[in-house]
């Protein structure tokens, strides 16, 4: 049977009363998952595994997949409407996203990331049933020494975030790099940097971090204006104009490809690709001094980057058995209780069900857009509400969200002190998007490097032989070099993002 | 803003310096390549260079801006970051329902709001609504406290 | 006047203290009880802790909520559980020996020992598995062994982190074969090996049967040895290494549940009856069965025992791990 063949029985098999049933379940409650505070996708999808267990395997592996790139979505909503990010993949949409709804086109911001997440998604889908199979085996290429080089990369990207002061920009790297140390460090496993408190063994805990340092910094910003609403203006009409789809296009068509790719290799997490989706829409605007105020490619390249990677990682997991990433891990453990082992095996064998899953996809993707569209002129309305209730409200939420991912008041600690240094941050101007993504990067380059030389036995010419290793160097340097070129006079201002 | 960058910049390098003597503790060379200590070693003697870069280059600009927080600001910012530490340090002691009904209309009235009936809505909704949705519903433990609640 | 006051107040709080003490282990639980897992949602052992809870609550009468307290390889959860009160109301997973090695490790500074935990029962006895791809040239453990003596420190051998149970796992091996010399690669978990194998960077690895079992069904990766007194239901064709020859080489990783020390043995009582019913219900052995996790329910002093003998022959195998340069 080709590849059409099996897909139109996919379809005919999704399109069952009983599966749109669920796909539709799932999508509600995955963007659900994704407003609520703290329970990230992996936590939620494992907390609503028992509820599949009464389910047809089919029909439990739609609503799974359903609530995770549902999730995806639903932590859009809070990036945009109140700065904090629902998970961790969400944080880049807090950049531009939330500065649009304080200008009132939230209803805009919501918007384009659904239409763009629905572009991505589908894309990804069509993606994974042209080529499939030999995509899969090309991403294998891809090992801790590739990864190292991948991650130099992204941190030569970084500099491209500096904005108005490539100093400051830079200091805010090094310094989310070093913070990323905290922890028990890859070489010895014996904890550094952390004081003796077993709480920070694991790190310093990337989202009540961000939760602090946007969420609550805001907050702490909004309080001490003088005017009663949290909005400067009125809400404007949740359409995006001709000129905002004109701009959101490229970024959109650049947000898929990135996601797509990223979502190929194994181990790259969900943030990834909307980090480098985002720099690298900043890089190719002719105006990148309007991110970080607004500029809605810096929420629609993000956004469909974000679901196009999701989407895309499901094709290491049905053609070769291996999870992307920890979420896509609990996908899998979902698959296997329910007696079903995703890799080349099951692909050969039942593809009756996997294509009834990847076809449930591209429902999935179209119902998440029907679902959530009508319901964004809500969601920005909430805005409109006192500014008390909105900051109370908020607080809650984040509150909720530190303590519940590892019930611990430390986490919510962590969370109270980055808002203050948030708060001060912002004031003298120093940005927090570097030191965000130093966060996110410095255990991924520490960690790879390690293994790298695990594997090569302390020798370093692993990076040099490998030639897929040795190319992502080269554009490593060479994005570093083309950033260092296009550094402005020091007495254009720029603002930061 | 000259202020406070300065200020910023001075904490910023005792960071980096304080992290660069804790960083010799851990052995930078390992039998495999870098230990445990070589990259925050480097990253923090990069930072400290980077941040002494930053501190000449802020002392050289002319910008006198103030970027003290007003009386507002400082009212009810402080509000809500004593509200905040509060219920955190309440949090497992009294419990997520009791510490959320004493937050949420103490900070509502601390932030201006007026109506009794709004915020006590709010309150109940806060504490015991969210509570039963989270514990009861989505089975995510939030903390009850010593007086059960 | 004021004495008789004292003296009744004295009396109904002694009282009341005898009433709560007694009728603590009498109407235990009345409310919800607490099961921590020492690992992010979603991972093996928090999936079995949700079916048993989910099997378990029926019979307990109140819900018992799964409580995710992850990091540093479950050390920010077990030292968060024995700080808890003894009363019933805390229980979580531990780990074996994931547990005796956050102990033992010196630089880990663990809060606690092993006299810190009550263990109540046990669930999962997950044996220790040699793995190579199908299409590798080793065919069998004799093949492995005898490419590591020829070419000590050439073979990248996977373990799921550093001091799990693989990477002692595989210091037993070389123990028992002597001149056989591994290059060690400390991946995160069985997924990162099975990425790693396929991809050709990692030529063996050191893992537990429910991780791979499905592969090996499917023909994708091949299993040399399973390193347990007998073979596994799961995969009965695949010799032990005591057959093999290397009887020392025993490893596994175990899952059960245990409550801080002191707990009353009435309530340890209840619990253990409660939880070894769940494990034995139809449902909760066909899921953990259909993950390849072998059940080997322990209650109570064979537990205790057994955490006690893990703890012994962890002690050395860590030892040499920490002492040991890092090739």
């Amino acid at each position: 049977m080709d590849t059409f063949g099996h897909l139109a029985t996919g379809l005919a098999a999704a399109m069952s009363l009983q599966n749109l049933g669920f796909a539709l379940i799932g999508c509600v409650l995955g963007t659900l998952v994704g407003v609520l505070p703290g329970l990230g996708p992996a936590a939620g999808t494992a907390i609503l595994i028992p509820l599949t267990f009464k389910l047809d395997p089919v029909g439990a592996l739609i609503m799974l997949s359903a609530i995770y790139y549902g999730a995806m979505y639903g932590g859009t909503i809070t990036s945009v409407l109140i700065n904090v990010p629902g998970e961790a993949a969400s944080v880049i949409t807090c950049f531009d996203g939330n500065q649009m709804a304080k200008q009132g086109r939230g209803g805009t911001a919501l918007g384009i990331a659904a239409i763009g997440s629905f572009v991505g998604g589908i894309a990804a889908t069509i993606a994974l049933i042209a080529v499939a199979p030999p995509l899969a085996r090309l991403a294998l290429s891809f090992g801790p020494p590739e990864f190292f080089a991948l991650m130099l990369v992204g941190l030569a990207l970084i500099t491209g975030l500096g904005g108005r002061s490539l100093l400051a920009g830079l200091v805010m790297a090094v310094l989310g790099l070093l913070i990323a140390m905290v922890g028990i460090d890859p070489v010895r496993g014996a904890p550094r940097f952390t004081l003796g408190i077993p709480s920070l063994y694991d790190g310093v805990g990337f989202i009540p971090v961000v939760m602090g340092l946007f969420g609550i910094a805001e907050i702490l910003l909004t309080v001490e204006k003088p005017y009663r609403q949290v909005i400067k203006t009125k809400l404007t009409s949740l359409i995006p104009s001709r000129e905002e789809w004109r701009r959101s296009l490229g970024a959109i068509g650049r947000g898929t490809g990135i996601g797509f790719f990223l979502g190929l290799i194994p181990g790259v997490g969900a943030i990834i690709p909307t980090f480098v989706a985002y720099v690298v829409e900043k890089r190719v605007s002719k105006t990148p001094e309007r991110f970080g105020q607004g500029a809605i490619e810096g929420v629609a390249a993000p956004e469909t980057a974000n679901n196009a990677y999701a989407n895309a990682a499901m094709i290491p997991l049905l053609t070769l058995g291996i999870p992307s990433s920890p979420t896509i891990a609990v996908l899998m453990g979902a698959f296997i209780i329910n007696g079903l082992t995703p890799g080349p095996f099951l692909f050969k064998e039942r593809p009756d069900l996997v294509w009834a899953v990847i076809a449930s996809f591209m429902i999935g993707n179209m119902m998440l857009l029907v679902l959530n569209l009508p319901f964004v002129g809500v969601w920005a309305r909430l805005l409109h509400l006192p500014y008390q209730y909105v900051s109370v409200g908020t607080l809650l939420f984040c509150i909720i969200g530190a303590y519940s991912l590892q019930q611990s008041v430390f986490d919510v600690g962590v969370m109270i002190a980055c808002g203050l240094i948030g708060y001060c941050l912002r004031k003298i101007d120093l940005p927090v998007a570097p030191l965000v993504l130093g966060l996110i990067l410095g255990p991924f380059i520490e960690k790879s490097l390690r293994t790298s030389l695990e594997m090569s036995g302390g020798d370093f010419s692993i990076f040099a032989t490998r030639p897929l290793c040795l190319g992502l160097l080269v554009v490593a340097v060479l994005v570093l070099v083309g950033s260092l070129l296009r550094l402005p006079p020091p007495e254009v201002r720029q603002s930061s993002a | 803003m000259r202020r406070g960058r300065l200020v910023a910049c001075v904490s910023l390098l005792g960071l980096f310096l304080a992290a660069l003597v804790t960083s010799l503790d851990y052995s930078l060379t390992d039998a495999l390549g870098p230990g445990p200590g070589f990259f925050p070693f480097w990253l923090s003697l990069i930072g400290a260079v980077l941040t002494v870069a930053m501190l000449i280059e802020d002392a050289r600009s002319q910008d006198a801006t103030s970027i003290l927080p007003n009386r507002q600001a400082l009212l009810q910012g402080g509000a809500v970051l004593v509200a905040l530490t509060v219920a955190a340090a309440l949090l497992e002691p009294l419990g997520f329902r009791l510490t959320m009904l004493l937050f949420i209309p103490g900070l509502l009235l601390a932030l201006g709001a007026r109506s009794p009936s709004a915020i006590l809505l709010t309150a109940a909704a806060g504490s015991f609504g969210v509570f039963h949705v989270f514990y009861y519903w989505l089975k995510v433990p939030l903390p009850i406290g010593a007086l059960g609640l | 006047m004021i004495s008789r006051i004292l003296v009744t107040i004295s009396g109904a709080a002694l009282g009341l203290a005898a009433a709560t003490g007694s009728a603590g282990a009498q109407d235990f639980p009345n409310k919800p009880v607490q099961l921590m897992v020492a690992y992010p949602a979603g991972g093996s052992t928090d999936v079995g802790a949700r079916i048993v809870a989910a099997i378990a609550e029926k019979a307990l009468g109140q819900p018992i909520v799964v409580v995710n307290k992850g990091g540093a390889g479950g050390q920010v959860g077990w030292t968060e559980m024995v700080r808890q009160r003894p009363d019933g109301y805390y229980i979580g997973y531990i780990n074996l020996p994931a547990t005796n090695t956050v102990i033992l490790d010196p630089d880990r500074k663990a809060i606690f020992t092993e006299k810190d935990f009550t263990p109540i029962i046990n669930q999962v006895l997950d044996p220790g598995v040699i793995w190579v791809r199908a299409d590798s040239p080793y065919k069998t453990v004799h093949d492995l062994i005898d490419g590591a003596k020829k070419a000590p420190n050439t073979i990248r051998t996977a373990t799921t982190g550093i001091l799990s149970d693989d990477h002692l796992a595989i210091l037993m091996t070389e123990e028992a074969a002597p001149g056989a010399v591994f290059r060690l690669v400390h991946l995160e978990g069985g997924a990162a090996q099975l990425k790693e194998i396929m991809a050709g960077n990692i030529d063996a690895a050191f893992d537990n049967v429910g991780s791979i079992m499905t592969r090996v069904k499917s023909g994708e990766v091949r299993a040399l040895a399973v390193m347990d007194d007998v073979r596994s239901k799961f995969l009965p064709e695949v010799p032990t290494m005591k057959e093999l020859g290397y009887p020392t080489v025993m490893s596994n990783s175990t899952r059960g549940i245990a409550g801080p020390k002191g707990m009353p043995e009435p309530i340890l009582n209840k619990l253990r009856e409660v939880l070894k019913q769940a494990m034995d219900d139809p449902e909760h052995v066909g899921k953990l069965e259909s993950q390849g996790l072998a059940i080997k329910v322990m209650v109570g002093d064979e537990y205790a025992r057994y955490f006690l003998d893990t703890h012994a022959k962890a002690k050395k195998y860590t030892e040499w791990a920490k002492s040991r340069p890092q090739r």
